[in-house]
């Protein structure tokens, strides 16, 4: 038996609701742990990474 | 014990030569856009030559801008941002230069060739497979300095701006390597593996996560360094740029098959596409909400500071073009929209807005820094920002109306129920005020990037004589890490998933969290791909149709080489006006031979599915001579170069056989194509000469591009009844 016999057996008409099933579970458990607490101060520090990178600043004109 | 501090140097030449390239580029393909803008205005703008003609030089501005001027511009930011939140310099400088001077000489390449004609027909792939092998390796440079960077890092966590990046760097890798795998026929010649429905399936996976991969997930990465620079404050929610990455990356790649609605593609597969392409909404907007509220408090800034300008536009524009984006895959409003110039300004209000504003306010934040020098002119900055934005709403608000009109105009009926405007270049010309209106858009876009030119220019020129390299410290990252705040003894599972550390160790952990990513987008592609290439009926095979003759074959190459698919469709929707304008819908059945499908994706001229028979042989002679002639106000340039230029017999051969590797069934072509096509192209050229056309036409190339489209449609109206059972060809 080819995977070809499999597949064309395998009666996907409903397929779309499954994917769509298996994403919104997956996005719920993103949203459940990203915004359950007790993680704020670790993502507060984590933002601020782009600003503490000790660059100096630009160049500026004389005067300005 | 206190760590051991280390004393290092960012790598900005590299930066500097990034941002160069990305102005140079970015002139350039929006000069050809101008260009082809103007060609279709009027086609006295094609200047009757052939390497100028819009077929080809069509792709060769998208390649442009998105591959010369977003990539460069890209490159510009993620090699500065890089380096900075990792707190090392690149990993290696000699990789660096062998990316950026192997970047430039693809684009130089891409630049000769597709003028030329030589392309694989496939949007934003057009190029041929030994560029595209360039392509490989040069990404692969690119890969491996990007994540020997993040392995000699100082900073334990990854930055969100880094997540985009690592998810572009390896998804592009995917969607370049699967979609561009083909047989070379030739040194600049090539067929791909996949043929008809399933060519067209991998086309359109590849080419919506082009835009998804390339356009927007780097350009989010920027988005989240630059904008908390500019803004100075920190991304509005880091929780909610979690959620932006990671339902990003999950949905995007599922969305593809939406470019392909009403087509031969199966039906679970087009909805499947709408859906997640629906979903796409939630965490686009999340980002695009999260880009503007970093500048909570700031907003009195925007006034004063171009580059804040020019980030809000650009979010604003990635948050209209992400509810258009949905919106467009809802299969009733693709309907109206697919094949029309809607299409085409949904595109620009991302690339002119979204890409071009995100770049233009990332290098006016970075050129002084480059330079370590003043930016030559606010004025010129805030002028550049004013012209633009009128650009692009003059170029987008002529072609969504250009677009609207065209859809309504192609379904519209009359009241005793025939087509209200049957012939095609009705629907044409109407269109011509919208496009001069487009020129005008995009010549305003251009003088903007001029002047922005100069501005940088200017900078650039008052530059120190020699460049201070600043010595930048930070502490060796501890082999081993201590979490600072660990999970107390005996939490739980729960407790552990809602404390998420679990992820949290991912994003020290660059590795695993590329692992995830990889998993995420290949995952939900077999998904989609594998039944697409498996189940026997969503390809139904029909008796009648035979592979093109070695003639036919030919012209098909001819069709390729001029870029005429950038124009005609070649697919008929089951809709009723389509059916009633063209003839019978498009079967998956009619493409088992076509290496790459040619559906199209717009049509600027009719589509040409069913055009075979419909007009005499000397017909298209005269047709491609002169279009006008015989169509009076198309727009279509003159193709008479094909009734010059004589035809490769002797090259057909290799065209066969390549196809007859692929599986295509040749018999007696195998042995003796050229004979075959000398033999059919003979016949024909006598019969247009009998019927009153020019004589000793049967050796030039204009004879194989009539024989294709002779050929088209017709093999479905000597077909037999489909059978599923007979099972998709191997």
């Amino acid at each position: 038996m080819k995977l070809s016999d499999v597949m064309s057996a395998a009666g996907l008409s409903g397929y779309a609701i499954v994917a769509l099933l298996l994403f919104v579970i997956a996005f719920l458990a993103i949203v459940v742990r990203t915004f359950a607490p007790g993680s704020a101060a670790r993502h507060a520090r984590d933002a601020r990474l782009p600003l503490d990178d000790d660059e100096p600043g630009p160049a500026v004109r004389a005067g300005e | 014990m206190s760590a051991h501090v280390e004393s290092f140097s960012y790598d900005d030449a590299i930066v500097r030569k990034f941002l160069w390239a990305t102005f140079i580029w970015g002139l350039v393909g929006m000069l050809v856009g101008l260009v082809i803008a103007l060609q279709l205005a009027s086609p006295w703008f094609n200047f009757d030559t052939a390497w100028l003609s819009f077929g080809r030089l069509r792709p060769l501005h998208t390649n442009a801008v998105i591959f010369a001027f977003a990539g460069n511009a890209i490159f510009t930011g993620a090699y500065y941002s890089t380096q900075r939140l990792l707190k090392t310099r690149m990993f290696s400088d000699g990789l660096s230069s062998f990316h950026f001077w192997g970047w430039q000489a693809i684009i130089v390449a891409a630049a000769i060739t597709l003028p030329l004609g030589f392309t694989q027909a496939k949007e934003y792939a057009e190029l041929e497979w030994p560029i595209d092998i360039a392509i490989a390796v040069v990404w692969v440079a690119f890969a491996v300095n990007f994540f020997g960077t993040l392995a000699r890092r100082r900073e334990r966590h990854i930055y969100v701006a880094i997540w985009f990046y690592i998810a572009s760097i390896v998804t592009v890798a995917i969607l370049h390597i699967f979609n561009n795998l083909s047989l070379p026929a030739g040194l600049l010649k090539s067929y791909p593996i996949y043929a008809g429905v399933q060519d067209a399936f991998m086309q359109w996976w590849y080419g919506h996560n082009a835009v998804a991969f390339f356009l927007t997930t780097p350009f989010l990465g920027l988005m989240y360094y630059f904008m908390p620079k500019a803004a100075e404050r920190p991304v509005y929610s880091y929780k909610l740029s979690i959620l932006h990455f990671w339902t990003i990356v999950f949905l995007y790649i599922w969305a593809g098959p939406h470019h392909l609605h009403y087509t031969a593609l199966p039906d679970w597969a087009s909805t499947l596409g709408m859906l997640f392409s629906v979903m796409l909404w939630m965490p686009s907007w999340g980002g695009m909400i999260n880009g503007l509220l970093t500048l909570r408090g700031a907003w009195h800034k925007v006034a004063e500071e171009p580059v804040l300008k020019f980030f809000v536009v650009a979010i604003t524009a990635y948050g209209m073009s992400t509810f258009e984006g949905p919106m467009l895959s809802v299969k009733s409003v693709n309907s109206l929209a697919h094949y029309t110039d809607w299409i085409i300004a949904h595109v620009h209000t991302g690339a002119l807005g979204w890409n071009g504003f995100m770049t233009f306010g990332m290098i006016y934040w970075l050129a002084p820094r480059l330079f370590q020098a003043p930016l030559f002119s606010k004025k010129l900055a805030e002028l550049h920002f004013w012209i633009a934005t009128f650009g692009i709403l003059l170029y987008v608000a002529a072609i969504y109306s250009a677009g609207i009109t065209q859809g309504l105009m192609w379904r519209a009926f009359d009241e005793t129920g025939r087509l209200a405007y049957p012939d095609f270049v009705e629907t044409v010309v109407r269109l011509i005020p919208m496009y001069w209106v487009r020129v005008a858009g995009g010549t305003l876009y251009i003088i903007g990037m001029c002047v922005f030119g100069y501005n940088i220019l200017r900078t650039w020129m008052a530059r120190p004589k020699t460049y201070d390299v600043p010595v930048v410290s930070a502490p060796k990252l501890p082999a081993t890490y201590v979490d600072p705040t660990p999970v107390p003894a005996g939490a739980g599972l729960w407790a552990r998933f809602a404390a998420a550390r679990w992820h949290h160790r991912w994003e020290r952990l660059p590795l695993t969290f590329t692992v995830m990513v990889v998993l995420a987008v290949v995952v939900a592609s077999l998904a989609e791909i594998l039944p697409t290439f498996l189940i026997r009926s969503n390809v139904p095979t029909i008796a009648s149709v035979k592979p093109y003759t070695p003639l036919e074959l030919a012209g098909r190459d001819l069709y390729i080489r001029e870029g005429c698919f950038n124009c005609h469709s070649q697919m008929v929707r089951p809709l009723r006006h389509e059916t009633e304008r063209w003839g019978e819908y498009s079967k998956p059945g009619e493409f088992v031979y076509d290496h790459p499908f040619l559906w199209g994706s717009r049509r600027i001229g009719p589509d040409l599915a069913r055009v075979g028979g419909k007009y005499p042989d000397l017909w298209h002679v005269r047709h491609f001579e002169e279009p006008q002639a015989l169509v009076q106000n198309s727009i279509m340039p003159s193709y008479a170069h094909l009734g010059r230029a004589p035809l490769d017999f002797e090259g057909i051969q290799a065209r066969v056989d390549a196809m007859v590797m692929l599986g295509v069934p040749y018999g007696d072509a195998v042995r003796d194509a050229p004979g075959q096509a000398r033999e059919q192209a003979r016949t024909m050229a006598e019969a247009i000469a009998a019927s009153g056309g020019p004589a000793g036409i049967g050796d030039r190339e204009v004879i194989a591009l009539i024989a294709y489209m002779q050929r088209l449609g017709k093999d479905i109206k000597q077909a037999p009844p489909v059978t599923a059972e007979a099972g998709a060809r191997p």
